[in-house]
């Protein structure tokens, strides 16, 4: 697929990974639109690219991404490319011993976690693939897994919702294949930015970092890269590609 | 894969082809469900070298509104 005048949505691509991408695409002169809950941070994003499209939208709730997907189709908008990006990192062990005894993990946060990761993607592709299919847009769904998704101790819930961010892609990928649509993901691994760092203590840091053999954190431009070349290479499909830098798990 | 319409059909729907007759419906077989229609599809497209429009897809819903559809697009099926 060439990638130049595609419209592509990227979704939580007001900062981080989805910030990278949004970068990358507008590189590559792609016509972009951007789904986030965080409005400031759309408003900064547009400061730096004038010509995408920005929609505040808290694609975790069913009725927003229902709303939004419509008034965005309705108004013109298109979609070549979904990027399902948004999502949250939260770590919580199933039990903890504290001096009051043992603290379970804490059921609301975990139903937060798995909206924001996994929901928000069938809820985005849903309404993206409808679009797709009635316009015989041979189009492609873009889900930004995890290694975690292997099951990452400590992080339930994140786990969860990656692993079920997988096993997606590669149902829908069967699904949606004879029509021409692709369904793919991108798994990184450690990777350098702000939620990475607030999330995860210094010495957990370190320890994560010796692991990897090329002995660093991920960039969120390699990711971005990486995303786009699985997008342009139009036989890659219903897999998911990790990027971790030969993490060993 | 079968050089005319109804050995393609029975050959993806997994059925004798003298039971592709024009009457027979997506409602009639279990196997012809959502996904089994998409693929038919896309090989109907492969064969004939065609694209369908989304309504037209839809309204595929036996034998003889396959034929009627590819009639449509000038394929004498």
């Amino acid at each position: 697929m060439d990638l130049r005048g595609k419209q592509i949505i990227v979704t939580g691509g007001a900062r981080g990974l989805g910030r990278a991408m949004v970068d990358k695409l507008v590189s590559l002169e792609c016509h972009v639109a951007v789904f986030d809950i965080d409005a400031a941070g759309l408003a900064a994003l547009q400061a730096t690219h004038r010509a995408i499209q920005c929609v505040v939208c808290d694609v975790s709730n069913y009725e927003q991404v229902s709303a939004a997907t419509k008034k965005f189709f309705a108004d013109g908008g298109a979609a070549d490319v979904l990027i399902n990006n948004a999502g949250i990192l939260y770590s919580e062990p199933l039990v903890k011993f504290t001096d009051d005894g043992l603290k379970l993990h804490n059921p609301e946060q975990w139903d937060r976690v798995l909206r924001t990761n996994l929901s928000s993607v069938f809820y985005m592709t849903v309404a993206v693939v409808e679009k797709m299919i009635t316009t015989r847009t041979k189009g492609v769904v873009v889900n930004i897994g995890s290694v975690s998704a292997a099951g990452n101790p400590g992080a339930s819930a994140y786990s969860a919702a990656k692993a079920g961010v997988h096993a997606l892609t590669r149902a829908w990928a069967t699904e949606l294949g004879p029509m021409g649509i692709r369904v793919i993901a991108i798994a990184p691994g450690f990777m350098d930015t702000d939620s990475a760092r607030a999330a995860t203590s210094e010495p957990a840091l370190r320890e994560t970092i010796k692991r990897v053999p090329l002995r660093r954190l991920g960039k969120v431009d390699e990711v971005a890269a990486a995303a786009v070349a699985a997008i342009e290479n139009e036989f890659f499909n219903g897999k998911v590609f990790e990027l971790d830098g030969g993490l060993i798990v | 894969m079968g050089t005319n319409l109804e050995e393609l059909l029975a050959e993806l729907l997994q059925i004798p082809v003298t039971k592709v007759t024009a009457d027979l419906a997506m409602k009639d077989l279990d196997v012809w469900d959502s996904l089994k229609h998409m693929e038919l599809i896309a090989t109907l497209e492969q064969r004939f070298e065609l694209q369908f429009s989304f309504d037209e897809i839809v309204s595929m819903r036996s034998v003889g509104d396959i034929k009627r559809v590819l009639s449509s697009k000038g394929v004498a099926a």
